[in-house]
């Protein structure tokens, strides 16, 4: 489901006598090379299944051909309410996440550029970076001590400040308020990274020259910082537009209990449940090499509208 | 937690093992290496099961293989605190030591996590590495793969090896091994596991609240709302300063399984077989007439704040609600007839008397009355696991032995009860008591279930014997107790009958689905705001029919009425 993003090294001409002279870093690349033809490559020829008769004991090319010309299954899917109900989910749980949390890091990466004190400036750093090395297992359990309805200590704390109770987890609208908060918690120390290092980048003599010329702070940071890291936003945005009918499977699936499936079932899940719990592979093929198209027509979508504004774009 | 732990794992092998998984059948004997012979033999399992029964017969000598065989067997992993390992412990070495001893046959485990025992299959049937032996609660999973030609027809093997396998059929007999069989044309994906003992749910109280609060047990519904009502208005003489936490009544996120007799309560005790039967395809009641009824009222006691407030966030295996009756905050609950005194040391009865004090204990009661006064309990079959052969299993004789090794009284006896001093006592009477055992000797599963694959409930040699050792069978619990949920259990029961109708084809690949549908739908209803009932229960309920549960009750209908002409058929 996620999508490799290719990175294209600038065109050379085919020179044998090129590849004789760095031999040893052509042997280095093969590595990584076999490792994304076995599992990348390889496994793309069974997306064959979503058109087949799925069956353990036959190979892809035995199985029999699915019927309605093998779009059977891709029928099926999209008269599933609980696809269309898993499909709608995941596109409204991925644009809120992208409204929400994609500003985040950039905002926090500005304010972070502008602090003085380097040791105070780590520290902080260090801190926020934390949560992106925890598993959303590990998240949940600690949301479910603080959010919980009647043993969560913010709810214990409402209580006892004669407020009422806040259903973080057990009320579908509410739980989409969370899993988005939690989302931005968990990533915006660790997204943040990438902006500072495009900050650094920024040539000090721009700042010098702005300063000279009477720019305050937030002048500075408009005219120059921001400026200064847009292509990096454009290509993050490029890539987080990509995804937007993909989604992880570990944070809806961690989050998730019975009372808010409404909103938390989302395409990743939907496969889990009913494609391997549920024995429909081929249901589930589909409906998974469907979630990649589309996801590749947003890529190249988004990719052709930052063209299309003067930016670069991924490739 | 776990769970989902374990299945995110499970999530990861499976992307790469549905990549993996190629040619299934051209991979997956060279998985299991074993003997040259056979391999052929394992491709192509039922064209070839007739001619070697004959090649079979003389493949034994004396009873014996002449050259040393191996099969894998699945086994639970029920991931207890300090529980043994379940691959390797006193009782698998005496099973791989009695069957080299008697057959010349080795015995591998593979465990196999319970509470995602159907993942893990699925998983492990997919990949072509599942163990010879399997077992599962799932017979759909099991039918699914059957389908797809993955698992083996045991019926030949059922009955050709008839001869050698005296203690299979003696134990098992006709009803249990051709249970599953299509009425057709005869083909057994699996075999049915019998319940030697068929208790199912019970409803449990604090004894000792009810003392404190100079109580009676309460008999009907009403009493019980009463009795509910009396423990929330008394949480601070009960419980101090942690009054907050009571739970009056909980249930878990599964509230078909965990308010089962309430539920029950509420059907026409009278209900015809029929009636039961099409209204059945769900274990936990959704579809039966009445089932609304108990709901409302869960939903009432819900909005009263008697019932566990959290009960929905927490998933299957997680802890937290054992945790809270074993700290002894929850005041009642339903569950398995012998939940509060499994486990030994570790038990919930065993921890509330370490942590509350000797006087607190659960004691089950039987409070839910139907429309006729009494208090009818549904019971499934006399069945269990069901135990099948992947088509992968390259030893289905061997393995046939085992079921019949692991049939044996005497097996069933030892891994029941273990050794004398170490896990069980002689009594005055002949009976057995069970002592909580250490190190390897402890058993994982109540009376090791999850090795006795053909048996749950305490079997021993003779009836009177386990008759008179059940009583003691639960390590540091009162024997007064145990039998006094046993007679409960034993009320007003009905025993379920198989009903052979031939497969319902409407059944296949919705199982999953309507089973999250249909705890989504308990979840939401009990938790409802009291006037959104009705809406919440329709409109989930009409969801579920359309997403196959009407075709599944229509079809088990038409079929009803092509094979019986009666409603009811016992």
């Amino acid at each position: 489901m996620d999508n490799e993003t290719v990175v294209k090294v600038p065109r050379k001409k085919f020179n044998s006598a090129y590849i004789k002279r760095h031999y040893q870093l052509y042997l280095l690349l093969l590595l990584p090379l076999i490792y994304l033809i076995i599992f990348k490559y390889l496994p793309m020829w069974y997306v064959l299944i979503a058109f087949k008769k799925y069956s353990i004991v036959q190979s892809i090319t035995e199985m029999p051909w699915a019927k309605n010309h093998g779009f059977e299954y891709f029928i099926k899917a999209f008269k599933n309410r609980d696809f269309l109900r898993a499909l709608r989910n995941t596109v409204k749980l991925n644009l809120l996440d992208l409204l929400f949390g994609f500003p985040v890091p950039i905002i926090f990466a500005l304010i972070l550029n502008e602090l003085r004190l380097k040791k105070f400036k780590k520290v902080v750093q260090t801190i926020t970076y934390m949560p992106h090395f925890l598993s959303w297992v590990i998240i949940y359990g600690l949301a479910l001590q603080l959010f919980a309805p009647s043993t969560g200590f913010v709810n214990l704390l409402l209580g006892k400040m004669g407020l009422e109770a806040i259903p973080f987890l057990n009320d579908a609208n509410t739980w989409v308020k969370t899993y988005i908060g939690l989302g931005i918690w968990q990533s915006f120390g660790w997204n943040s990274i990438i902006y500072l290092a495009a900050m650094a980048g920024i040539s000090p003599e721009l700042y010098e020259a702005a300063s000279v010329d009477g720019a305050g702070r937030f002048q500075k940071m408009w005219h120059i910082t921001l400026p200064g890291i847009k292509p990096t936003i454009v290509v993050l945005l490029i890539m987080a537009l990509g995804n937007v009918i993909g989604s992880g499977f570990d944070r809806p699936f961690a989050l998730q209990n019975k009372l808010v499936m409404e909103n938390a079932e989302v395409i990743a899940t939907f496969v889990y449940k009913i494609g391997i719990k549920g024995l429909q592979f081929s249901l589930t093929t589909a409906v998974g090499l469907f979630q990649s198209i589309i996801n590749v027509f947003f890529l190249l979508g988004a990719n052709w509208l930052s063209r299309r504004l003067g930016e670069r774009g991924i490739w | 937690m776990k769970r989902r732990v374990i299945s995110l794992v499970l999530a990861c092998t499976m992307a790469f093992s549905l990549a993996a998984c190629s040619g299934g059948a051209a991979e997956a004997p060279a998985e299991a290496p074993a003997n040259n012979e056979t391999e052929a033999a394992a491709e192509e399992p039922e064209a070839a099961a007739p001619e070697e029964t004959a090649e079979v017969a003389s493949e034994l000598v004396d009873g014996k293989f002449p050259d040393t065989r191996h099969i894998s067997v699945e086994v639970y992993d029920r991931g207890n605190d300090g529980g043994s390992d379940p691959t390797n412990n006193m009782y698998t070495e005496y099973i791989k030591k009695g069957m080299l001893d008697k057959y010349n046959v080795e015995v591998e485990f593979v465990a196999v996590p319970r509470w995602t025992e159907t993942d893990e299959i699925n998983n492990l049937l997919a990949g072509g590495s599942a163990p010879d032996i399997c077992v599962t609660y799932s017979y759909p999973t099991v039918k699914t793969y059957a389908d797809m030609g993955g698992i083996l027809d045991m019926r030949p093997y059922i009955d050709d090896y008839k001869d050698i396998l005296p203690n299979l059929w003696g134990w098992l007999g006709e009803s249990n091994l051709y249970w599953d069989s299509d009425p057709n044309d005869g083909t057994t994906w699996a075999i049915e596991a019998k319940l030697a003992n068929m208790n199912r749910v019970l409803t449990f109280v604090r004894k000792d609240w009810l003392d404190t609060l100079g109580l009676k047990e309460p008999t009907t519904k009403a009493e019980f709302h009463d009795m509910l009502v009396a423990f929330k208005d008394n949480a601070d003489k009960l419980l101090g300063k942690d009054a907050g936490k009571m739970v009056p009544y909980s249930v878990s996120y599964d509230v078909g399984w965990r308010a089962a007799t309430l539920i029950e309560s509420f059907i026409d005790p009278k209900i015809s077989d029929k009636e039961y039967y099409v209204n059945g395809f769900d274990d936990r009641k959704l579809t039966e007439n009445g089932t609304k009824d108990a709901i409302k009222l869960l939903n009432e006691w819900y909005n009263e704040g008697l019932m566990w407030k959290d009960f929905a966030i927490y998933g299957s295996g997680d802890t937290t609600e054992d945790d809270m009756m074993k700290a002894g905050y929850v005041g009642a609950f339903t569950h398995n007839w012998d939940y509060p005194f499994r486990n030994g040391e570790d038990s919930i009865q065993a921890n509330l008397a370490r942590l509350v004090g000797p006087e607190a204990k659960y004691v089950a009661i039987d409070p839910f009355e139907d429309k006729n006064g009494g208090h009818t309990k549904f019971l499934a079959g006399p069945i269990d696991r069901k135990v099948f052969f992947p088509a992968t299993n390259d030893e289905p004789l061997a393995s046939m032995l085992y079921l019949d090794f692991i049939s044996d009284p005497e097996t069933i006896q030892y891994l029941q009860i273990g050794d004398e001093g170490v896990t069980h006592n002689v009594l005055d009477d002949g009976s057995f008591e069970i002592i909580a055992a250490t190190g390897d000797a402890i058993q994982n599963s109540g009376m090791n279930i999850d090795y006795t694959i053909t048996c749950n409930g305490l079997h021993l040699t003779t009836d009177e014997l386990t008759k008179n050792s059940l009583a003691h069978s639960y390590a540091g619990i009162d024997p007064e107790d145990v039998l006094h949920a046993n007679d409960i259990a034993n009320t007003d029961t009905i025993i379920g009958i198989n009903v052979k109708v031939g497969d319902i084809e409407a059944e296949g690949g919705v199982g999953e689905t309507l089973s999250a549908k249909r705890d989504e739908i308990y979840d939401k209803a009990v938790s409802a705001p009291v006037a959104d009932f009705d809406k919440v229960w329709e409109e989930g309920l009409s969801d579920y029919l359309s997403a196959g549960g009407q075709a599944i009750i229509d079809e088990r209908t038409e079929k009803w009425d092509a094979q019986y002409t009666s409603e009811n058929i016992r």
